[in-house]
């Protein structure tokens, strides 16, 4: 896992090794800010600060996969990805869903997330795995 | 003021070789030396002189290996278009003007070589350009699902009609079926198969994602005045721009929201226009780039040719066919149709059109419009025409 450390979205994925989700926003002008970078693009101050955020998002979009490509070996088909949008800060999280229903996805569904981890070779990535919200 | 790009230069030779992926009878770099020895072919100019050469999406044919079979005298220029897709098929061909215009090149050649062999699968290696720990845990690990994700945004949330990709795909096939260089030729395409095909990535199933050939494009760029020299009719560059703006681009997702269910090409068509004095009403027809149906169908939308309330009316394949159509599309059956050497078959084909020679010819047509691959952090277009208007 150290090559996760080597960006500057390391506090993410150290804070979903810990359980928590962490994300940045400008230290100066409070912004929220992803990918995860050096500078505020709005206000040009350098220096980010990670502030935890609740594991509750909305669907912004999603595909269910069916093809076996090659890195997801680990993965039961079909699965669903979906671009989950955090509460309260608009940053946009790729994740997989918890696909217990027949339904699909529906584009603004709430949901809420646990963290757990994808297998690619040799690694496990910390993943959110999102379900529908009760 | 006219743009300096505008008229002054021309393509006057092109290449193509084209064969089923990883069966290409030839080493990728062989293929590359046969498409080039074409495009001087057809242009009367001695391969020896051919002095620059640019290519996109990570071509691993670094041109000074090709000296030794060309007979290269002096290579004075060479370039690549950064990013992984097809993004920068087009912003190929204004990176080669800029070489001509500014003196630094004479004869510029725009490539792209891809045979399974040497390069592997193209999807997988436009992939490795982009792939991360976040794409990775998510199960996204294919052009097929990035692009897939924004297109259920086209369909679900802003109401595009789903059945209009159809029309997009029978087009192509349409006009694959008369190009004896096609992958489709001769054949009938029955839409049944495409919606019984097996699924790939939500929404998109086999037959609405682009085919892999192996093979080998390229096209030979000169001044204007050069190319009124040269044995075919020039082809001329009347624009051509490249890139993205603030709210798109390498993000994680997490572009503008009202950017998201597109191709990326609002800035680049914008300055196209502007820079050429055109508009989607001066376009007589459209290569498009289309990687994935849907992909394609942004890209009619950000070039101004529909908007997403009316697509369904301008995206009829009626409308899409060199046969009478408003806004012939991929006239020579394009990457779904024709095959996919990352693209490269597009401006080959915007070039033969323009100078008669297509398998399904546009009457009267002037100009074209070159689209690069949509759904790229930058992208890129162009319009040749047969004249300078
Ligand atoms: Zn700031």
């Amino acid at each position: 896992m150290n090559h996760r450390l080597d960006g500057a979205d390391a506090p993410y994925w150290q804070g979903l090794e810990t359980g928590r989700l962490q994300l940045p926003r400008c230290a100066s002008c409070r912004r929220w800010l992803w990918p995860a970078g050096h500078r505020c693009s709005t206000c040009g101050s350098i220096g980010m600060v990670w502030e935890e955020r609740p594991l509750r998002a909305t669907v912004y979009s999603w595909t269910r996969t069916w093809h076996r490509f090659a890195l997801t070996e680990a993965l039961d088909l079909p699965y669903v990805s979906i671009v989950a949008e955090i509460e309260d800060c608009g940053i946009r999280l790729m994740g997989r869903m918890d696909d217990a229903s027949p339904d699909d996805p529906a584009i603004g569904e709430a949901v809420v997330g646990r963290i757990d981890r994808t297998r690619v070779g040799d690694d496990a990535i910390p993943t959110i795995i999102w379900s529908r919200a009760a | 003021m006219t743009h300096p790009l505008y008229g002054t230069t021309a393509v006057a030779g092109v290449g193509l070789r084209q064969f089923k992926r990883g069966a290409s009878p030839l080493p990728e770099r062989s293929l590359l030396v046969e498409a080039i020895l074409d495009a001087c072919l057809e242009a009367g100019l001695n391969p020896a002189e051919v002095d620059g050469f640019v290519s996109y999406g990570d071509d691993k044919n670094e041109p000074v290996r090709l000296m030794g079979d060309l007979g290269t005298r002096r290579l004075a220029w060479s370039a690549s278009v950064f990013g992984g897709g097809g993004g920068g098929i087009a912003g190929a061909f204004g990176l080669a003007a800029s070489a001509i215009i500014s003196g630094q090149a004479k004869a510029v050649i725009v490539f792209r070589a891809l045979a399974e062999g040497a390069s592997g699968r193209m999807s997988a290696a436009v992939m490795a350009h982009h792939l991360n720990d976040h794409l990775l845990a998510a199960g996204l690990v294919s052009p097929a699902q990035m692009c897939a994700i924004r297109a259920q945004r086209l369909f679900k949330h802003y109401g595009v009609p789903q059945s209009i990709v159809e029309d997009l795909v029978r087009a192509s096939y349409h006009h694959a079926r008369n190009n004896p260089d096609a992958v489709g030729f001769g054949q009938d395409f029955d839409i049944a198969a495409l919606r019984t095909s097996r699924w790939i990535a939500e929404p998109f199933r086999l037959f609405d994602c682009s085919r892999e050939n192996d093979g080998a494009g390229a096209l030979l760029l000169v001044s204007a005045e050069h190319a009124q020299d040269l044995a075919k009719p020039p082809v001329y560059l009347l624009g051509c721009a490249q890139g993205t703006e603030a709210g798109w681009g390498d993000l994680l997702e997490n572009d503008a929201d009202d950017l998201y269910a597109t191709g990326g090409f609002r800035p680049v068509a914008r300055d196209l226009y502007r820079q050429t004095g055109l508009s989607p009403a001066d376009i007589d027809c459209v290569q498009l780039y289309e990687n994935f149906d849907a992909q394609g169908v942004m890209s009619l939308i950000d070039h101004g040719f529909c908007t997403y309330e009316n697509a369904a009316e301008v995206i009829r394949f009626d409308n899409l066919i060199a046969q009478g159509g408003k806004l012939p599309v991929n006239t020579a059956g394009g990457n779904l149709a024709q095959g996919f050497i990352h693209g490269i078959g597009l401006p080959i084909e915007a070039v033969r059109q323009l100078r008669g020679e297509s398998a399904n010819p546009v009457s009267g047509v002037r100009t074209c419009l070159l689209a690069g691959g949509p759904g790229a952090p930058t992208v890129s277009s162009a319009i040749f025409a047969n004249k300078v208007l």
